[in-house]
């Protein structure tokens, strides 16, 4: 009969145990925080995959379901990504040749993406749009055009197309030392017409000169921190206080090689790439450009876009505010606005 | 004896032949001014709208598209300003963003975008300006309406998407080829030799072309196609079609011209014909006046019918113009032949803008009936586009790399289950032990 009294004893222990090992306080904080204050993230280059895998015939594909992608409707939802600006990249390949029809066909299937899945995706153009998308429960779709070979030099092109636009590719021999004069008149045209200017991708010399010279805010879509990871497309720390200083946003890109300048990298390693940006000029010029589907490497732990929440958990651990408050939330960038 | 009859008519007879021929003498000269007068009231309440004009290509070529350098109430060496529009009672003008043919297989696309973005500028920085891209915005607009065409199928460089972001733009009409051939539409002219001809006026592609504008909502313009070409598509078509600046090929025997029996198809289309006022397809060359352009309206009249008619005037896009027609302000004079000629007030309303407001209507009608359907993916096959300036990218890869999907939940049921499946296991064991 002692077996009868301590069976239960020992089954109802075990299950408790069971129950803590379940319960996981941060992942509840995270979804909580993630469900009051959207999660934008600068660079998803789904569409260029739309190209590669379907040549943009979205009719063949099915987002609710398609498994080759790191970005997929469920997953975007167990990411809770809020809005995303959608990549409209077109390669190098094609500058001096069809770049500006290319970058027009990358627009258009991300304006059919959007219209295929009303239920998930809403477009957007503002942050009012973000906002109106959120309270809907959809995923809104900006547009990032990668790249300025997409506008052929010319400012009619640039003002025909919306929000992020590229100066010059590091890796290219330099032509013009920097930004020409042609390229400040794009940031000045870019500033009139309310275009975001992205640097990511720019030399650091562009990114000195475009940060002088842009008179709004200037992002970086998809970024990590130079000190961390001493890649050219990652930020130097001085170029990070001109960022704060001009009230603009690192939005830091999970990229293995831009995380850990090796191939390998794992969640922890990003969070270093948060914590040393916000150690250097604070918090409210971090947020997520994840830059999945662009890339072929991604981080232990940040396998596809339903892994955010993981990195915030990441984050409240290593205290980004207790209360869940004003750190935490600065890095969903409602200050994007 | 000579002076008997006068004698006999008398005073009264004299004054009887005075009088009579001052009234008509008085009739004559008023019945002008009360034509004049009555072409302008037709034309204060019924603003015309002009279904084509090049002014942006001008812009282009004298200033660079360097608006801040002019003003566009009054520009020197070009048939269109705003004074002009004014006086030309034009309440409504669709303006070209028009591209040159040697641009094909160059930067067409974005030399189009450059003139999409000079008519978007005029059109937002002068108030006298307003871009529509509605019927109903058309209609009701109290401005000079700016709508905007795109003037040849080389501007889309065969690609749906591309016609689609020019219909994003503002872009609500679209003649498919200018004075060359595209890789799927075949154009009046022989002037160019790219993608010669055999026989195949609208290829599947260019079917596609004419599905995607239908879809959209964009209306299909064949002024400068073959006739070939624009019997093709008005098969096809299943929204009205316009010619935005063609006339009469019986009046004028020039190919930029509309034979009778395609007049007919347009009919049956219910689509519009608005004619062209430049002397080359007017007056086959000889410079012309405002009667041999009359003679093209009731021609197609007498053909089809004044519902069937519009005004495409071509200014700007042409450089001899009609004695009387030189520019932009000279409308109310042809209305004004046009009322000699006995057409209706009735008529002359439906050709100054209700036939237009008419068919564009129709348009969106067909757009909203299709709503829901997909956008069409057909893609040019690249022996058909054969454009060295198209960068190829490697077609989709039918087996394609799987994706790791490692969800941290799989692995911490994975625990929770054998720690689940060893309590069982322990508590069974514990039971048998303890019986």
């Amino acid at each position: 009969m002692a077996g009868m009294t301590g069976g239960p004893v020992l089954w109802w222990g075990l299950c408790a145990l069971w129950l803590c090992c379940t319960a996981d306080p941060l992942k509840d904080r995270a979804l909580r925080l993630m469900a009051e204050t959207p999660l934008i993230d600068g660079h998803n280059d789904l569409p260029w995959q739309m190209r590669k895998q379907f040549n943009n015939q979205l009719n063949k594909a099915d987002l609710n379901s398609i498994q080759t992608t790191h970005t997929n409707i469920p997953k975007i939802k167990e990411g809770r990504l809020a809005a995303q600006f959608w990549a409209a990249y077109v390669p190098c390949d094609t500058q001096y040749k069809d770049a500006v029809r290319q970058t027009l066909e990358q627009i258009d299937v991300v304006h059919r993406m959007c219209q295929k899945y009303p239920k998930s995706f809403m477009f957007a153009r503002s942050s009012q749009d973000i906002m109106e998308a959120f309270a809907q429960n959809k995923t809104a779709g900006l547009i990032g055009v990668e790249g300025g070979h997409s506008i052929d030099s010319s400012l009619g092109t640039l003002r025909t197309m919306a929000d992020n636009w590229l100066v010059d590719n590091g890796s290219d021999p330099p032509v013009n030392n920097g930004l020409s004069k042609f390229g400040i008149q794009v940031i000045h045209e870019m500033n009139r017409i309310g275009m975001m200017l992205d640097l990511a991708h720019v030399s650091e010399k562009v990114m000195d000169q475009a940060l002088n010279q842009s008179r709004a805010p200037v992002i970086f879509s998809h970024s990590s921190a130079y000190a961390v990871c001493p890649h050219k497309r990652n930020v130097p720390d001085h170029i990070l206080q001109k960022v704060k200083e001009k009230n603009g946003i690192v939005m830091v890109n999970f990229y293995n090689e831009y995380v850990t300048c090796s191939q390998t990298a794992n969640l922890s390693q990003v969070a270093d790439h948060f914590d040393h940006i916000k150690r250097v000029a604070g918090s409210s010029i971090i947020g997520f450009g994840g830059d999945y589907d662009g890339v072929t490497r991604v981080p232990q732990g940040l396998e596809d876009v339903s892994k955010y929440p993981d990195l915030v958990v990441e984050l409240l651990r290593r205290g980004c505010g207790t209360p869940l408050t004003a750190d935490c939330r600065m890095m969903f960038p409602s200050h994007m606005r | 004896m000579l002076f008997w009859p006068f004698s006999k008519l008398g005073l009264s007879g004299c004054m009887f032949s005075g009088i009579s021929l001052f009234f008509f003498m008085h009739f004559a000269v008023t019945s002008g001014f009360l034509v004049e007068e009555k072409a302008l009231v037709l034309m204060t309440n019924y603003p015309l709208i002009d279904g084509h004009n090049d002014v942006a290509l001008q812009l282009r070529i004298l200033h660079d598209n360097r608006l801040s350098q002019i003003d566009l109430h009054n520009i020197s060496r070009v048939a269109t300003d705003i004074n002009r529009l004014r006086a030309g009672h034009v309440g409504g003008q669709m303006y070209a963003a028009y591209v040159m043919c040697t641009a094909q297989e160059k930067d067409a696309v974005r030399l189009t975008l450059e003139q999409v973005d000079v008519i978007h500028r005029m059109c937002s920085e002068y108030p006298e300006f307003e871009l529509v891209t509605t019927s109903h915005a058309l209609r009701s607009s109290k401005k000079i309406a700016c709508l905007i065409s795109v003037e040849g199928g080389h501007s889309i460089d065969s690609s749906l998407a591309a016609l689609r972001m020019f219909y994003r733009l503002g872009v609500r009409s679209m003649a498919l080829t200018h004075t060359c051939n595209t890789p799927w539409a075949e154009s009046s002219s022989e002037i160019y030799t790219f993608y010669p001809r055999d026989n195949n006026s609208l290829t599947h592609f260019g079917k596609a072309v004419v599905k995607e504008m239908n879809r959209l909502g964009m209306m299909i313009d064949l002024s400068h196609s073959s006739w070939d070409t624009a019997r093709a598509v008005l098969q096809t078509s299943q929204a009205p079609v316009i010619f935005s600046h063609s006339s009469a090929f019986t009046v004028c025997d020039h190919r930029r011209n509309v034979p009778d029996d395609l007049l007919q198809a347009l009919k049956e289309n219910k689509g519009l014909i608005m004619v062209n006022l430049h002397s080359g397809f007017v007056a086959c060359g000889a410079k012309g006046n405002i009667s041999i352009a009359a003679d093209h309206f009731d021609h197609i009249k007498n053909v089809i019918g004044a519902e069937s008619i519009g005004i495409g005037g071509d200014y700007d896009g042409a450089a001899k113009f009609p004695e009387g027609l030189e520019d932009v302000s000279k409308y109310p004079a042809l209305i004004q032949e046009l009322l000699h000629r006995n057409w209706s007030e009735a008529e002359l309303a439906g050709v100054l803008r209700l036939n237009f407001l008419r068919v564009f209507e129709q348009v969106e009608k067909v757009r909203d009936e299709l709503k829901g359907t997909l956008p069409v993916e057909v893609q040019i096959p690249l022996s058909e586009a054969a454009n060295p300036c198209r960068l190829v990218l490697r077609p989709p890869n039918q087996v394609i790399r799987s994706s790791s999907v490692d969800s941290s939940k799989v692995v911490c049921s994975g625990l929770h289950l054998f720690a689940l499946s060893a309590v069982l296991t322990l508590h069974c064991f514990y039971e048998v032990v303890s019986c």
